[in-house]
């Protein structure tokens, strides 16, 4: 073929956008990191998760009462899900500090396609992962601890809170990661945002505990241990609050700046 | 085809803020690149040739005017890569990538099959390196990689900016023969390089700018003859001071050069001969002085070297004697 050839017509955006999401998906597969931050997730969520699990079947058999299989998932998820939130940061940042965003925006220039792309494949792999390790999480502990309860309603329920927390928490991630393209500001500010400050905020005395409850983790805290003492409708609309937001925010980033 | 219109790229300040430290790092420009031949696009550092290729490709969004390739804006392009392919920095890549993996990427943003990943990796050499990760390529494999980007979607328009860096002298001629073979086949080429030698022996033709303003836009023939940049005769006479007082009463600068011979600034064999002729003094020999591309370029884009190490002497082309 030469440059003489005639134009053909050109694919439609769905069809754009189905090998965008394609790319995205040899992308994360094709280097190191993203299995290690895998593997981290893995023994993360399973081993502690687990860990907790037994903690929670003895102090129940203690009472004489029994506890649910389902937290070693949740509880595994609150600290896995920063190894999985990982993955979704490096799929955003990487190419900023490589500068291979410039080859990424020549193959794929219409920066709409690209942020959908760049969102929906990366937060899909991580949810859907996060959700298999939750679900293994709780079974193994239910092997390890027969005591424990385990009902396929509440697991059911449990495993749909991890899916809501990864995918608030994903989406947070990758909007900060285009607004700030750089991996270690954006990771910090996620680690603060998500987990650092829901947490220590309350030691801080009531004005700094009401300024954690605004914050995006206090919801996935809520939703993963039913901690912190707030409503359904709070956490709902911080999670989704906050994840729309920076969604908004790293888009804005994307499509207006240049290419960075 | 890529037509330049206009473009302009202010960084800093607004244009209208009072105090304004503004920097306009491409300045009105307006110039096409024709398909079917070499365009060589040359400027002192920071001169905007970057900046220009990055807004042509759609990663940089221009303060005012456009820039289209055949005839689109880039980045409204369904499949980017069947329309312009660009080399722009060999360095970014992922470095845990594979090179392979790296075009696998490219390939399947447009459809393309494996197949033709397999093609460009043999056509520019790589061969087995492509299956190791980049961060081990060197800069010549690292260049011959982004040239494979380039060419994955057969495009009409291709730009290379310093596709020469670090290439051995082997990598040079191959980049050479490719990039004529590529305008030869009437692709439309944008070849940005430092190497004036290897310009002169590449482009058909130059685009050159400084300080974000175009300076020419001529073929390579034309600049070569040293119509834009100021043309210098030799003249030889026995009745130097009598021709040197002609020359001069014309509004001609003469300068003696160290062998007794004069330097005529800005004027032609013709015009000196004649001048000769009409003061009756005789001429020895006559010659219009042959430059390298780079004495003319470094004529024509002195005023707008924005960074030279201090001290150093003023570019050859501006010396006056």
């Amino acid at each position: 073929m030469t440059a003489a050839t005639a134009r053909v017509a050109e694919p439609g955006t769905a069809t754009v956008l189905a090998r965008a999401a394609g790319a995205e998906w040899v992308r994360l597969r094709t280097v190191r990191t993203t299995w290690w931050c895998l593997l981290a997730a893995a023994v993360a969520t399973v081993g502690i998760g687990t860990l907790a699990a037994l903690d929670e079947a003895e102090m129940a058999a203690a009472i004489g009462s029994t506890a649910a299989a389902t937290v070693a998932g949740e509880y595994g998820t609150m600290v896995g899900q920063f190894a999985l939130l990982l993955v979704v940061l490096l799929a955003v940042t990487s190419e900023y500090g490589s500068g291979a965003i410039a080859p990424t925006l020549q193959w794929t220039p219409r920066r709409g396609v690209l942020l959908a792309a760049r969102v929906a494949v990366p937060i899909a792999v991580a949810t859907a992962v996060g959700v298999l390790l939750a679900l293994v999480a709780d079974v193994l502990a239910k092997l390890l601890a027969p005591d424990l309860v385990l009902s396929s309603g509440e697991l059911t329920g449990s495993l749909g809170g991890v899916a809501a927390v990864l995918v608030a928490g994903g989406v947070l991630t990758a909007g900060l990661g285009f607004l700030m393209r750089s991996t270690a500001a954006a990771l910090a500010t996620v680690f603060l945002l998500q987990l650092v400050l829901p947490a220590l905020l309350p030691a801080f005395g009531e004005l700094a505990a009401d300024v954690g409850e605004l914050l995006p983790g206090t919801g996935a805290v809520w939703v993963l241990i039913d901690a912190l003492g707030i409503t359904a409708g709070h956490a709902t609309t911080l999670l989704v609050g906050w994840s729309a937001a920076a969604l908004v925010a790293g888009g804005w980033a994307l499509l207006r700046r240049d290419a960075g | 085809m890529i037509q330049v219109r206009g473009l302009t790229k202010t960084y800093g300040a607004r244009p209208l803020a009072h105090g304004s430290s503004a920097v306009r790092a491409v300045d009105d420009l307006t110039f096409d690149v024709q398909p079917g031949k070499v365009t060589g696009f040359l400027g002192p550092n920071g001169a905007g040739k970057s900046t220009t290729m990055r807004m042509v490709l759609g990663l940089d969004r221009p303060t005012s005017g456009q820039a289209l390739v055949g005839g689109r804006p880039f980045a409204t392009l369904a499949e980017p890569l069947r329309a312009a392919g660009a080399l722009l920095d060999a360095q970014a890549v992922h470095p845990g990538r594979s090179g392979r993996d790296h075009l696998r990427v490219a390939a399947r943003t447009h459809g393309l099959p494996a197949r033709r990943v397999d093609e460009v990796i043999d056509q520019v050499g790589l061969g087995p390196a492509a299956r190791r990760r980049v961060k081990g390529y060197s800069l010549g494999m690292r260049q011959r990689l982004g040239i494979a980007g380039a060419l994955l979607g057969d495009p009409a328009v291709l730009l290379f900016d310093e596709p020469m860096n670090g290439l051995d002298l082997d990598g040079v001629r191959w980049v050479r023969r490719l990039v004529r073979g590529l305008a030869d086949e009437g692709r439309t080429v944008l070849l940005s390089s430092h190497l004036m030698s290897e310009m002169e022996q590449t482009a058909d033709h130059l685009v050159i700018i400084g300080r974000g303003r175009l300076i020419a836009d001529a073929p390579m023939a034309e600049v070569m003859r040293g119509e834009h940049a100021g043309r210098k005769v030799v003249v030889r006479t026995p009745s130097t001071d009598d021709l040197a007082g002609a020359l001069l009463r014309r509004g001609l600068q003469v300068h003696p050069t160290g062998d007794g011979d004069l330097l005529v600034e800005g004027a032609t064999a013709e015009t000196v001969g004649d001048v000769a002729l009409e003061t009756g003094v005789a001429v020895h020999r006559l010659a219009e002085q042959q430059h390298s591309l780079e004495e003319i370029y470094l004529d024509l884009t002195g005023d707008s070297v924005q960074y030279r190490v201090a001290g150093a002497p003023e570019p050859a082309g501006q010396v006056r004697a």
